[in-house]
């Protein structure tokens, strides 16, 4: 009897290490995890004028809500989802590919892996912005239940944004082949 | 017998298919493949299958024979960026990324800010231009435009390479007041905008006045025309501000300048000093009374 306490303390002890390890390893990788997935921005190339904090947060929060927006309309293939953060040619152009690839029985899931977003251009007159993003993505197409396409990407997009009554909308996103886009912006 | 007869001739044709889908692939050129342009993609294999292109703002489908090839208009194809091909047979499915760049440039958006400006102010004039081709895609490929600012046949021309889609430029605008034509352009395309110049604030040198009529009890005073510092005429509706103290206190009358000059009623005192200013420009002052 008195010779297995120690070897129960030992246990005990052991589990209690476990216990604290593995809790320690999620959230170390939980951090890890929504540090991926905030957007970040950068503005050091911004031209022709300094962002204002506070618009640096509006574009961000707004281009954000937009790749949102992009997934579920993607996946639900319903045009609905991209009635407040999208505008002009990239509404018609994600209206149109969504209205295609549902007569073509098709949906898109998109995983959003993160964004590395640069601030190229911002306006005179405060009413348009230029965003340089490389953003990494899953896509899967899929037709009914079947992924019939499947892969994972850095993929590089130019996205203007112009200001309207209450938020930024994304007038244009477009995706770049690499080293097509040019790094900085100088006069 | 009869049911292993079937059941060999359907293992036969599962076995075929299978075969088939296995030998079916695309081919897609790497390079060259741009909106508005046909393009030609190869399949191999054998037996019936449907391949989609997805694009960034289209989904082109079609049913395909194997080992012949797809056309796709040069009208079908108008999505710059990044497509995803799937040829799909016998239940599996074969896909290839391929990139379409965008066409020539061939319409501009052009920002033209302010639309109204005083003369004369450095770098007060923007412009901005986002080219697209025909299809709104964003042309990337680094294209000069001209930018032109002229009011009444004089002005500047500027000639700037865009990146990223986007030109711009900063501007001063010109001595002379008027409508300035602010002209964009890229090859045969260009587009116009007009910013009006106007007037600076008035020169301190050219805001006097002096008295035109004197009654019992009111005196009126009028500005000499109001010009600014490049001799523009300041623009009709500005603010004169005549101010007349005398020792009961102070009598103000805002008055808006009309045909360049601007005249208030003050009321007729035995020594009173009148002054006059606009903005930020003060005039002269006159002395009642006592003599000028």
């Amino acid at each position: 009897m008195r010779s297995s306490k120690p070897a129960i303390r030992t246990a005990t002890y052991a589990a209690a290490i476990l216990v604290f390890g593995v809790a320690a390893l999620r959230i170390v990788r939980v951090r890890a995890d929504s540090k991926s997935d905030a957007p970040q921005m950068r503005v050091a190339e911004v031209q022709p004028r300094a962002m204002e904090d506070t618009t640096q947060k509006a574009v961000l929060r707004d281009y954000a809500a937009a790749w949102k927006a992009i997934g579920s309309a993607m996946v639900e293939n319903s045009t609905m989802p991209l009635a407040d953060n999208f505008t002009g040619f990239a509404r018609e152009q994600l209206t149109q590919r969504i209205k295609d690839q549902r007569n073509a029985g098709l949906t898109t899931r998109i995983v959003d892996r993160g964004h590395r977003i640069d601030a190229i251009f911002y306006s005179r007159d405060g009413s348009a912005v230029e965003l340089r993003d490389i953003a990494a993505i899953e896509t899967q197409v899929l037709e009914g239940g079947t992924v019939v396409h499947s892969d994972t990407s850095r993929i590089e997009y130019l996205a203007i944004l112009t200001s309207a009554a209450d938020r930024w909308q994304v007038r244009l996103l477009q995706s770049v082949p690499d080293n097509q886009s040019t790094a900085t912006n100088q006069h | 017998m009869r049911k292993l007869v079937l059941f060999g001739l359907a293992t036969l044709v599962a076995w075929f298919a299978a075969d088939s889908a296995r030998g079916a692939d695309l081919r897609i050129p790497s390079s060259g493949v741009a909106a508005g342009r046909p393009l030609t993609i190869g399949t191999d294999g054998q037996g019936d299958a449907v391949i989609s292109l997805l694009g960034p703002g289209q989904v082109i489908q079609r049913k395909v024979k194997l080992g012949s090839e797809v056309q796709i208009k040069a009208e079908d194809l108008h999505s710059a960026g990044r497509w995803i091909a799937i040829l799909r047979a016998s239940g599996e499915s074969h896909s290839r990324v391929f990139w379409v760049e965008p066409a020539q440039p061939e319409n501009l958006s052009f920002l033209a800010r302010p639309s109204r400006v005083p003369v004369a102010q450095h770098n007060a004039i923007s412009g901005t231009v986002f080219l697209f081709d025909r299809f709104q895609n964003l042309v990337l490929r680094p294209t000069p435009v001209t930018f032109d600012l002229s009011v009444k046949g004089t002005g500047a021309k500027q000639s700037v390479g865009s990146r990223n889609g986007i030109a711009w430029i900063e501007a001063s605008s010109g001595p002379k007041e008027g409508a300035a034509q602010f002209v964009a352009s890229v090859g045969n395309f260009s587009v116009r905008r007009v910013v009006q110049q106007v007037a600076a604030e008035p020169c301190s040198g050219s805001l006097r006045m002096h008295i035109t009529r004197r009654e019992k009890d009111t005196v009126v005073v009028q500005t000499d025309p109001i010009r600014d510092c490049s001799g523009n005429l300041v623009p009709d509706g500005s603010i004169v501000s005549f101010i007349e103290t005398d020792q009961k206190g102070k009598s103000t009358v805002d008055a808006r300048i009309k045909k360049g000059f601007a005249q208030a009623e003050l009321p007729a005192s035995d020594n009173a000093a009148i002054s006059v200013a606009s903005g930020v420009t003060l005039g002269n002052e006159l002395h009642l009374g006592g003599g000028r």
